[in-house]
């Protein structure tokens, strides 16, 4: 600084404090790391492989990873492979050639992607993987711990139904068959439900893909030959509104106690505050968004070679009950930030 | 000034050209392909580096894997079924292959065959059902769609973690995957070659005519004795085959068990069948057909994926190109036949020379008389259409029939006679070698020879394809006339190249260059086109000086000479210019000048038309085929002329009682024969004064 | 004798009712808590949407076509009611607005089939792709919609009971007895078998084809907006990704194994009944029998190969008399 620059900016100071807060950016420094920072973000590329779209799920990290590169400067783009797993692989196939930054990907299973996002890291491409792993470990992966999940649905279904003197009769209603999302849950359900001599479980049956008319039809059946059925156990919430519409129907939403889980958006906690479902395990997509931000802006970050650093993040699992709901936020898309 | 313009338009504007494009066989194809460029181009100019090569080697690798699966489908589909379980086999041989590679560790060459096997099995189910049991293909392979998917879910659950925590250790493996043998993907030449050997089986080769047999049309295949079912059988299994061979490369790419492998892919490849022009229904369909629309569908999806097109806008992207394609493609097949009758016809600008006046003025050169009247008939009804008569020297008549034989009458009284060779197609003009070997045009068929042992021998049926035709003229589609010339080789006449033989009153009213001269050389077997772009190219003879041939061109009326050696070879000169009529057959007379059959005669009205191209196009296109005009054929003559073109004499049937429609007449000791195509009888008549031990044919070898 | 020729002759109706009565009878003496009252309501509910579905695609099938929309035109324009009703509008002007929508979907499949004459496969096939494309383009906020409770006043057609039946059963049996009547008692019912039987035929008659072909798939879009209804009544809300499973070959199922052709010009509704009915039993026993999801799938599959096998043993086809190019 020269002097005159000094003379100026002690003036400055003066001027600042008699007028007050109108000039005081003459007063400030610059932080060292901002520029570099932007700088870095600017003009990057950052796409989103989801295995689909339209769903509270990746419509709301979609919205949070967009409004991050918004901020930030950096490209954002949304490859929707719409539930269709060879579209998907042809995605990241050309992403492979296109090179750009960052690749968030959602797996459909532990498998079909590992190759390819294998070679994507290989060719120099951050891949951060959401909510369902592969049996590779890349640059990141953020969410759930799918077993915990289970596990914390069935000890509610078993504080419920294990006051009843009879052994308490439980119905799961499963995803997709080969689902691994699914599969992890189950072995959740199978780890408390196995240790607990109370507990029967009457039916373990899928929904086919999510299906709600399917677990509509599926617990209407359960419940004929099983009147005193206790409790379910979803693994999604968007199936289970059919299994509480059975229960309605056959008047047994009170006995019966419905466990679910999801993504923790408006409809769970209107499920909740409705009736249709007793106990809700959320994996919190704000939180699930804020980790993806914090690794998408660390891999932009990285000079290093790429996979060299690989950070796993499971997002801590939020329990609804109708006594605590209206503590939750139950976020919607508008008040995602 | 308009007539200039409209002259030179029809002169040198190719009409012709759009008709003959339209004509072709690939033109088919030409709405898929016009939606293959179409969509290039528009991602091209949407997409950077979609024409990279890494971005073309990756979208021809996932389409070769698709083309497997499409074939298998296409040829199906041909047979006129339907195969909509390939989804499922797909990813049960996916998982197969995976198992033996992945937890069996078998060597890569056994992993493929055991897969191919048992992709063939599980069509084989299909094909057992369908071929033997004679289900509903749609029906059953769908019910089969869902069974095989249910084991395959059954299984999956099973051997996906085992298969997807060892990793085979097979370099082979990885290169059918993702490497490229000389820059080419792998999978494409994999693809390419069993797409070359469907191409090859399908046009070539006697299964798969027998496969568009079938498809074509079910009842007949099995009347003239068909194995059906077995044919319908094995499509199948060829599907089944061909879908696990997709599956190998699908596997050894993404070396993935996934639970939802080849969900939907029925849907994928029956659009890119239908989108490539392969019809439901069957006997339609080819394998370009099948890669163009694999091409398509493959490079739509690819991108409007890579443009990061929402799905909701790449579903109606994707339905409104299908349903365009698809009603483009269909109107494309209904119409095209129409369109290429409607174009085909292109009418050239042909100006004749003014008739001269007073034709029939009794000292004027063509003046009519009734010499013709007193013509002795020769196997009257027992003869159909002789184009050209001939005599050997036991003076034994030799003349064609439209049953395409050569009809011998005996001499002397010609009134027994015999099949002397079977051809085949209808014999037109003839002539001895001096081995008295018959060289005979035929039309449709080319120029053949019947030995003096009745014989019938090919000697040639094609010439060298001109570059710039669209046509493929190298068939010879109407031989006319022939003469030998003293060196041993053959000049024949083809009078046009763009119709067949029925069809030369269509090619009179185009009234365009469309017939030429060819050369046979038997010593180097080989036959080139000496001239080109002759009107109706007819008779020909050859000239006295043994280095030239006089030549007629009918609807030019008129009579050239061509040198084909000597001092001024290539030239073509004219003899005649301005003929009452259209002029068929030239023979030589025992007094050295030539004999000409004249077929019809011109009228003043075809004339005008044939200066009205506009006209007569319209006329072809809105009036229906045997109400245009057509050139005269019902009363002709024969004249004498020299070489320096003068017209020495006339011969007439006047009052049409004995012979008024002639296409040829031939000298033979003293008598001249006349022969007509739309004739039921040979004509003689005794020439006064002429010599009598002349004989007009038989005078040089071939060879 | 030709009596009783006529008697025996089985036909696919034939078999697929002995079929069903052998598995219902198994399932009834083996299984206990099958042939109770409850249950059996319980199974019938289970299907009718599936039902109702099915007899918009025999309307199709019967005149030679096919429908392979139908899983589209049942999701997005339900969804469409159900979005105008939260949003505020009236019930009667949603509803009006998915008929509007449903109706425009049948004419664009029917002009495609009979004008443009792009096979109905194919058609079909594309323009639910097109549906479902738009139902995903921001038409609605998610791809799942809740029931919305503006139209709680229309929900009683997919819930509750009257006198002990469940509505939806009642629904499928009143759209069973309207397409009965449509397809017997009208002109145009008939002249649907007509041109299905032979349309060349029908229209040398004078039969005006192809406003009847477009009517056709007017209809079973008509009737899929209503099964939509039904089963996100039901069900509480409507999953508008039900286009990418594979509902539509269940459908087509019910319809063909009941003895409907799909060549055309033969069948009725009781066809559809006895096929629906066929694969409810076969669903709820295992259900009950706790058979997991691909075990019921792949029983099912196998009991509906034997049924065409069987049908396809004692009639077989005869290649003179064979349509060319039915498939």
């Amino acid at each position: 600084m020269k002097l005159s620059n000094k003379l100026t900016f002690a003036a400055a100071a003066v001027m600042s404090m008699t007028i007050g807060g109108t000039a005081i950016a003459q007063q400030s420094i610059n932080d060292p790391a901002r520029d570099d920072y932007y700088a870095t973000m600017k003009d990057r590329k950052v796409v989103f492989v989801p295995v689909f779209m339209g769903l509270d799920l990746t419509e709301g990290w979609s919205k949070i990873m967009a409004n991050q590169a918004e901020a930030l400067g950096y490209h954002y783009e949304v490859r929707n492979s719409n539930f269709n797993t060879a579209a998907g692989a042809q995605t990241i196939t050309s992403l492979i050639s296109e090179k750009p930054d960052v690749i968030v990907v959602q797996n459909p299973d532990v498998q079909s992607y590992a190759r390819l996002l294998k070679r994507a890291e290989d060719a120099g491409i951050h891949v951060i993987q959401l909510n369902m792993k592969t049996n590779i470990l890349t640059t990141g992966f953020v969410g759930a711990d799918v077993v915990a999940i289970g596990e914390a649905q069935a000890r509610a279904a078993v504080e419920h139904c294990a006051s009843a003197e009879k052994p308490g009769k439980v119905l799961i209603l499963a995803g997709p068959p080969t689902s691994p999302f699914s599969a992890y849950m189950l072995r959740g359900y199978e780890n408390i439900l196995n240790d607990n001599a109370s507990m029967e479980v009457v039916g373990i049956q899928s929904t086919g893909s999510y299906e709600s008319s399917k677990a509509k039809s599926i617990t209407q059946v359960v419940v004929q030959q099983h009147p005193d059925l206790c409790a379910t156990l979803g693994v999604w919430d968007a199936p289970d509104i059919g299994t509480a519409a059975a229960l309605d129907e056959a008047g047994l939403s009170d006995q019966v106690f419905v466990s679910t889980s999801g993504g923790g958006g408006e409809l769970s906690c209107r499920g909740i505050r409705e009736g249709m479902w007793d106990h809700y395990v959320s994996y919190d997509v704000p939180g699930q968004g804020r980790d993806l931000n914090a690794l998408i802006s660390s891999a932009l970050q990285d000079t290093n070679e790429v996979g060299s650093t690989k950070t796993v993040l499971y997002t801590p699992l939020v329990e609804f009950t109708a006594d605590n709901v209206d503590q939750q936020d139950c976020w919607t898309l508008d008040s995602l930030r | 000034m308009m007539k200039t313009i409209s002259r030179l338009r029809y002169k040198y504007w190719p009409d012709q050209i759009f008709g003959e494009i339209l004509q072709k066989s690939w033109m088919e194809t030409a709405v898929p392909l016009a939606v293959l460029i179409f969509t290039i181009v528009f991602f091209s100019t949407q997409i950077e580096n979609f024409i990279s090569p890494a971005n073309l080697s990756d979208n021809f690798r996932q389409a070769s894997e698709l083309g497997f699966v499409v074939l298998g489908i296409s040829l199906v589909l041909i047979v006129g079924g339907i195969d909509l379980s390939v989804a499922s086999i797909f990813a049960l041989c996916n998982l197969l292959v995976l198992y033996c590679m992945h937890v069996w560790q078998l060597p890569l060459p056994a992993s493929i065959a055991i897969t191919l096997v048992f992709g063939g099995l599980l069509g084989a189910v299909n094909g057992i059902l369908i071929g033997y049991f004679r289900m509903r293909a749609f029906l059953t392979t769908m019910v089969t769609l869902i069974v095989f998917k249910s084991i395959h879910d059954l299984i999956n659950v099973k051997v996906a973690v085992p298969i997807s925590s060892n990793f085979p250790d097979s370099p082979m493996w990885d290169t059918m995957g993702y490497g490229s043998i000389l820059s080419v993907p792998t999978a494409v030449w994999a693809f390419g070659i069993v797409a070359l050997f469907c191409h090859i089986l399908l046009t070539r080769l006697r299964p798969g005519w027998w496969l568009l047999a079938v498809g074509g049309n079910r009842r007949s295949a099995y009347n003239i004795g068909l194995p059906v079912n077995r044919i319908v059988a094995l499509s199948y299994v060829a599907s089944g085959a061909l879908t696990s061979a997709s599956a190998i490369f699908y596997a050894a790419r993404l070396a993935s068990p996934g639970a939802d492998t080849g969900v939907g892919l029925e849907i994928t490849v029956l659009t890119a069948a239908i989108l490539g022009g392969i019809r439901l229904g069957g006997g339609k369909g080819s394998v370009m057909k099948a890669i163009l629309g694999t091409l398509i569908i493959l490079l739509l999806t690819n991108g409007l994926l890579r443009m990061a097109t929402s799905a909701g806008t790449a579903r109606i992207i994707l339905a409104t190109i299908l349903l365009l394609a698809a009603a483009l493609d269909i109107r494309w097949f209904k119409n095209r036949h129409k369109a290429v009758q409607e174009m085909y016809v292109s009418p050239a600008y042909l100006k004749l020379p003014e008739m001269p006046d007073d034709v029939a003025a009794p000292n004027a050169a063509f003046a009519p008389n009734d010499r013709l009247k007193n013509v002795e008939t020769i196997g009257l009804g027992m003869i159909e259409a002789p184009e050209d008569v001939i005599l050997d020297a036991d003076d034994n008549l030799y003349s064609g029939n439209r049953h395409g034989e050569i009809i011998r009458f005996f001499a002397p009284d010609y009134k027994r006679h015999e099949v002397y060779a079977r051809i085949g197609g209808q014999p037109l003009g003839m002539a001895f070698d001096a081995g008295y070997n018959l060289y005979v045009c035929v039309g449709g068929m080319g120029l053949y020879r019947v030995t003096a042992d009745r014989e019938v021998e090919l000697i040639t049926d094609e010439t060298n394809r001109s570059l710039l035709s669209v046509i493929d003229d190298s068939r010879l589609k109407l031989a006319d006339d022939l003469d030998i010339l003293p060196d041993g080789r053959i000049l024949f006449s083809e009078a046009t190249v763009r119709y067949e033989m029925h069809e030369w009153q269509t090619d009179a009213l185009e009234g365009r260059g469309n017939g030429r001269i060819i050369l046979y050389d038997p010593k180097h077997k080989k036959t080139t086109t000496v001239l080109r772009h002759l009107t109706f190219p007819n008779g020909i003879v050859l000239g006295s000086d043994g280095q030239s041939i006089l030549f007629a061109e009918s609807w030019k009326c008129s009579i050239k000479r061509y040198w084909f050696d000597g001092p001024k070879k290539g030239d073509v000169e004219m003899v005649i210019d301005n003929l009452l009529g259209y002029p068929d057959n030239i023979n030589v007379a025992s007094d050295g000048n030539f004999w000409l059959a004249i077929m019809g005669m011109r009228s003043q009205v075809f004339d005008l038309a044939m200066r009205k191209p506009g006209f007569r196009r319209r006329m072809a296109k809105q009036l229906p085929g045997d109400e245009w005009l057509a050139p005269n054929i019902n009363t002709g003559c024969i004249v004498k002329f020299n070489e320096a073109g003068e017209i020495l004499d006339v011969l007439w049937d006047m009052h049409g009682e004995n012979h008024p429609m002639i296409t040829s007449m031939r000298e033979h000791k003293g008598y001249l024969y006349i022969g007509g195509i739309y004739n039921n009888r040979i004509g003689r008549i005794k020439l006064d004064g002429a010599d009598e031990t002349f004989v007009s044919s038989g005078k040089y070898h071939v060879g | 004798m030709k009596k009783s020729v006529n008697s025996l002759k089985l036909d696919q109706q034939t078999i697929v009712t002995g079929l069903f009565l052998v598995i219902f009878l198994m399932f009834a003496i083996f299984l206990p808590g099958f042939f109770t009252a409850g249950n059996l309501l319980v199974l019938i509910r289970s299907v009718s949407v599936l039902g109702i579905l099915g007899l918009g695609m025999a309307i199709v099938v019967i005149g030679r076509g096919i429908d392979l929309s139908m899983i589209a035109t049942l999701s997005v324009p339900a969804a469409l009611v159900m979005t105008l009703a939260a949003a505020g509008y009236h019930p009667v002007v949603a509803i009006l607005a998915g008929l509007a929508f449903s109706i425009a979907t049948g004419i664009v499949n029917g002009v495609l089939v009979a004008y443009a004459e792009i096979p109905a496969l194919f058609t079909t096939l594309a323009v639910g792709i097109g549906i479902a494309g738009i139902g995903q383009s921001g038409m609605f906020e998610y791809d799942i919609i809740a029931w919305p409770v503006e139209l709680d006043s229309i929900a009683w057609i997919g819930r509750g009971k009257i006198f002990g039946l469940p509505y939806s059963i009642l629904a499928f049996a009143a759209a069973a007895l309207i397409v009965h009547v449509f397809l017997k008692k009208t002109r145009l019912g008939f002249f649907i078998y007509a041109i299905g039987d032979n349309l060349s035929a029908a229209r040398i008659t004078g039969v005006r084809a192809r406003p009847i072909i477009i009517l056709q798939y007017v209809m079973s879009a008509g009737i899929a907006l209503f099964a939509g209804l039904v089963l996100s009544a039901s069900s509480n809300s409507m999953d508008t990704r039900i286009f990418n499973l594979t509902w539509i070959y269940d459908v087509i199922l019910v319809v063909v194994l009941g003895g409907i052709g799909l060549s055309g010009g033969r069948g009725g509704v009781m066809n559809v009944i006895i096929g629906t009915i066929l694969i409810g039993t076969i669903v709820n026993g295992m259900t009950i029998l706790n058979v997991s999801f691909q075990g019921q799938n792949l029983v099912r599959g196998l009991i509906l190969l034997s049924a065409l096998l069987l049908d396809s043993i004692v009639n077989p086809r005869n290649e003179e008399t064979a349509k060319q190019g039915d498939i």
